[in-house]
């Protein structure tokens, strides 16, 4: 009873899932829909006495490779979209068509031996699910198991082949980026030490508010630039802080150079 | 839940070659770890070279000791004569490869570099290079010895993929051409893991049907489970496809051309001999151990594949101007010939081993000839890398006989010739087709040989009666390695084309106790 | 079934909190609108734009990647391996460690080779 609740359910729910991920226009929506469509597998899995597949299409599937999808998009922009000009004609129909001849052979294969009631399966799990698998894995598949870690190696090994660069000039410490910046107070009189927090000495530390310097004027070290770009364009800028803005600006123009916030040029 | 499991019992001894390879392996990547650059190199070939020695004297001493007649670690791995047998000839093979990977102008010097940057022409001046070739061909080799040896179709999936993810790796490391390489790569990645991807469904399917995974009890399923052949069809085709797929049979053989062709040329070497011949192991022992009461069904099948595999092979092969992409539509042919001799299988264990032990000459011989040629291909050079067109090869003869010569030898051998190697392999394989009653095949197979001969011969005439172009390619001084290779490969094709009856004999003993169940 | 109860009031917990800290935020959070609090990044550092189609992403997350299945899967067979511990004995461990210290090696070479180093 619970079994067939369970299934009715979880098949709306995949199905439905399954279809966003398909028509989704966004890749980060399919993504997660595809997390549901593999979490509802996982407890399709559990529900079917098979709880040590669940486990690992929660870790391996949901939870690893998912990740790493959600990772990528990350990496490559949400927005990207890929070509779909066919590079060799006639291509995606022959696919189609083979898909679904193949499709329908497995279906009339499988669909034939499913009609038949299953075999063997208690026997199998006498001793519990995972308990008995642990067994064949120690037993009878111990050999394979151990092969195993060769290909695990062999995907990091083949990770760093690819991927990492070695670098050919030392890495700069601490050490070497704390030497330069005082090089630099020392030839053009920059200030090595790190901007003051919004807020500091003020009523609030919210990032819109500068920090006040002890006599009670505001330190424009602690202007935040980007707030103050937009507080300018709706005309809620407070004065002290405009004033601060155009002095810097007269002086730039005065020295002929600009001035850019400390730190931004250290730090990439 | 309680009582405790008996711990499984390993027969050490009969594991010994892989373990030692892969412990090799193992001890590769802690160099790679813990040595500093400049000793890495120093420290891999020995431990590479000694490890596969090492390996080939242990399989000799099992050979000494006595062919085991029952399978190995509980059953998973069937150490018996034709496993040894094709240990021994992979064993040599690698060894051989090695000492071409040891050449290490042929690898890039920083991979994760773009193409043609300011970056990897910097690493290249530093004289940076990936060793972890090495213990990568070590992990592949393991999974080459252990393809042909594994008695159950999940241990045979384990060592699939750890023969090829190796190899998927080291085809995208040629110095020069990175793009082309690079792409072979890729294609070899994708089509191989889809490859596999099959593999697996069918073995997944063929439990299904017998309950087990072992070749023995699929074997004995056979006629006794009813109702359920669509499975054990499906299953089987699925498997099939898999392991063709690796020996690079015709439907499936357009990964080869482009990844023989990117690979870097010792790579090249190590898969046309080595994988060809784990390959070749494995798919006998599925569809002769598990499969062999089902040869009504599957036979025909081969039949026709192998038919495509020699006319595809063959006749592409006349068309290509690249000296590697020719080489390989040459082993395409070859593997065509090769599966001439799985269909040669009787009912009588007698043709059985006749034609196995045809099939374990054949690949001695071949996997030897190609290891050569594909030596002989690092040492023609231009001045962007290897000259691979045909038309640079011109003239070669006038200019360098002696390499010419030898070459001109080893497509000889491929053509099958009387006094080579490969004659004695193709009339072995033959003879037992036209004794299991594959007559017409052994017809289209005698023909294609003759069209490859033809492509092999325009090759020599190319060679020796045109004329050098003036700005031809160089033949470099080889390196010791890569002269003892070519000394090997042609003492190996002499050897076993004028006195093939030792290896022959040697065959013939690894074949008599047939595959154990 | 029942083996399953205690996951389902982990669910369900989980899920309560999730929607309690998100629900009670606006209640008890200081207001101070500013359109700054909308970007991406609060602290002031402008999100650079992607660039259209995608543009090239640094390769160097595939080790780190790579290195986070290669342990998932080795966790994968901890798992049968911890439920039977009691059952499978000294060879069980003996097996266990073996394929660790195996899979350490290569995180070994990853770390020596500077592979974990995110510059």
């Amino acid at each position: 009873m619970g079994e067939s609740i369970t299934f009715w359910v979880l098949a709306v729910v995949s199905v439905i899932a399954a279809l966003g991920l398909v028509f989704s226009r966004r890749a980060v929506y399919s993504a997660l829909m595809l997390g549901v469509v593999m979490f509802s597998l996982a407890v399709l899995y559990a529900v079917q006495d098979a709880p040590f597949l669940a486990a690992v299409q929660i870790i391996v599937y949901t939870g690893a490779v998912m990740m790493l999808f959600l990772f990528v998009l990350m990496l490559v922009g949400v927005d990207s979209s890929d070509s779909l000009v066919e590079t060799i004609r006639g291509q995606r129909f022959w696919a189609v068509l083979a898909g679904l001849a193949f499709a329908a052979l497995l279906g009339l294969g499988i669909g034939n031996a499913v009609l038949s009631p299953p075999k063997g399966l208690a026997a199998a799990n006498r001793a519990g699910n995972v308990p008995s698998l642990a067994e064949l894995i120690f037993t009878r598949h111990v050999f394979a198991f151990e092969v195993t870690s060769a290909l695990l190696i062999t995907a990091a090994l083949g990770a760093m082949v690819l991927a990492h660069r070695e670098r050919a000039e030392p890495k700069q410490t601490q050490k070497d980026l704390s030497r330069a910046r005082f090089v630099r107070f020392g030839q053009l009189g920059r200030n090595p030490g790190p901007l003051p927090g919004p807020g500091t000495y003020a009523r609030h530390n919210a990032i819109d508010m500068p920090a006040l310097l002890p006599d009670g004027s505001v330190s424009p070290l602690s202007v935040n630039r980007v707030v103050a770009r937009y507080e300018a364009a709706e005309g809620t800028l407070p004065p002290e802080v405009e004033r601060i803005l155009q002095e810097e600006a007269l002086s730039e123009r005065a020295n002929g150079h600009v001035a850019r916030p400390l730190g931004e040029e250290d730090g990439k | 839940m309680n009582g405790t499991i008996q711990a499984p019992t390993l027969e050490y001894a009969q594991l010994a070659p892989m373990l030692v390879v892969f412990g090799a392996a193992i001890v590769g990547v802690l160099v790679e770890a813990f040595a500093p650059r400049y000793l890495r190199s120093a420290i891999h070939v020995p431990i590479t070279l000694l490890s596969l020695a090492g390996a080939f004297a242990l399989t000799i001493w099992q050979v000494v000791k006595g062919v085991p007649t029952k399978p190995a670690a509980m059953g998973a791995v069937a150490v018996d004569g034709p496993s040894l047998f094709i240990w021994g000839t992979i064993l040599v093979l690698a060894f051989v490869s090695v000492l071409l990977i040891n050449d290490e102008d042929h690898f890039v010097a920083a991979a994760a570099a773009v193409p043609g940057s300011a970056e990897e022409e910097q690493a290249l001046h530093e004289g940076a290079g990936h060793t972890e070739v090495y213990p990568l061909a070590l992990f592949a080799v393991g999974g080459m010895l252990l393809f042909p040896a594994s008695n159950d179709l999940l241990v045979m999936f384990v060592a699939l993929e750890v023969m090829s993810l190796p190899l998927y790796l080291l085809c995208g490391l040629a110095r020069r051409r990175r793009l082309l390489s690079q792409e072979a790569a890729v294609k070899y990645f994708l089509l191989g893991a889809f490859s596999s991807a099959f593999f697996l469904y069918g073995t997944a399917l063929l439990y299904g049907y017998a309950g087990s995974i072992d070749l023995a009890k699929i074997s004995a399923a056979l006629g006794v489970v009813g109702g359920q052949e669509t499975l054990l069809y499906i299953g089987v085709a699925m498997l099939g496809v898999g392991l063709l797929f690796k020996i690079g049979a015709a439907p499936f053989q357009a990964w080869k051309p482009d990844v023989y062709q990117g690979a870097p040329t010792p790579i090249t070497a190590l898969m046309a001999s080595g994988t060809l011949v784990a390959a070749f192991g494995a798919l006998l022992r599925v569809f002769w151990v598990a499969l062999g009461g089902l040869d009504w069904n599957w036979s025909p099948v081969l039949w026709a594949v192998a038919i495509l595999t020699m006319v595809v092979g063959a006749i592409l092969a006349i068309t290509q101007t690249d000296i590697k992409r020719m080489l390989a539509y040459s082993s395409i042919a070859h593997g065509g010939f090769l599966l001439v001799g799985v269909v040669a299988t009787g009912a009588a264990a007698g043709q059985n081993s006749k034609a196995l032990s045809a099939i374990l000459f054949y690949l001695v011989a071949y996997g030897f000839t190609t290891v050569g040629a594909f030596a002989v291909v690092t040492m023609v050079r231009d001045a962007g890398g290897e000259a691979w067109h045909l038309s640079r090869w011109a003239g070669l003869g006038k200019r360098s006989p002696l390499l010419a010569g030898i070459f001109a030898f080893f497509l000889l051998a491929f053509a099958g010739i009387p006094l080579t190697s490969g004659f004695f392999g193709k009339y072995a394989v033959f003879q037992a087709a036209v004794a299991g009653g594959a007559t017409p095949l052994v017809i289209v197979g005698v023909v294609a040989s003759a069209v490859a001969a033809f492509f092999y011969v325009r090759v020599i005439v190319l060679m020796f009666f045109s004329d050098p172009a003036a700005d031809g390619p160089s033949v470099v001084l080889p390196s010791r390695g890569t002269a003892a290779v070519v000394g090997v490969a042609v003492l190996a094709t002499v050897f076993l084309g004028v006195f093939p009856q030792p290896v022959l004999h040697l065959a013939q003993n690894a074949a008599q106790s047939l595959f154990i169940r | 079934m029942e083996l399953y109860v205690p996951i389902l009031v982990l669910a369900v917990l989980a899920a309560g909190f999730a929607v309690f800290s998100v629900g009670i935020a606006p209640f008890t959070g200081p207001k101070r609108w500013n359109r700054a609090k909308l970007d991406a990044y609060e602290c002031g550092i402008e999100p650079t734009p992607q660039p259209v189609g995608g543009g090239r992403f640094p390769l160097k997350y595939m080790i780190t990647a790579m290195l986070f299945i290669v342990f998932d899967i080795e966790i994968i067979f901890l798992y049968p391996w911890a439920v039977a511990f009691d059952r499978l004995g000294v060879f069980g461990l003996v097996e266990m460690v073996l394929f660790i210290v195996t899979v350490l090696v290569a995180y070994a070479y990853v770390w020596r080779r500077r592979g974990l180093d995110w510059d």
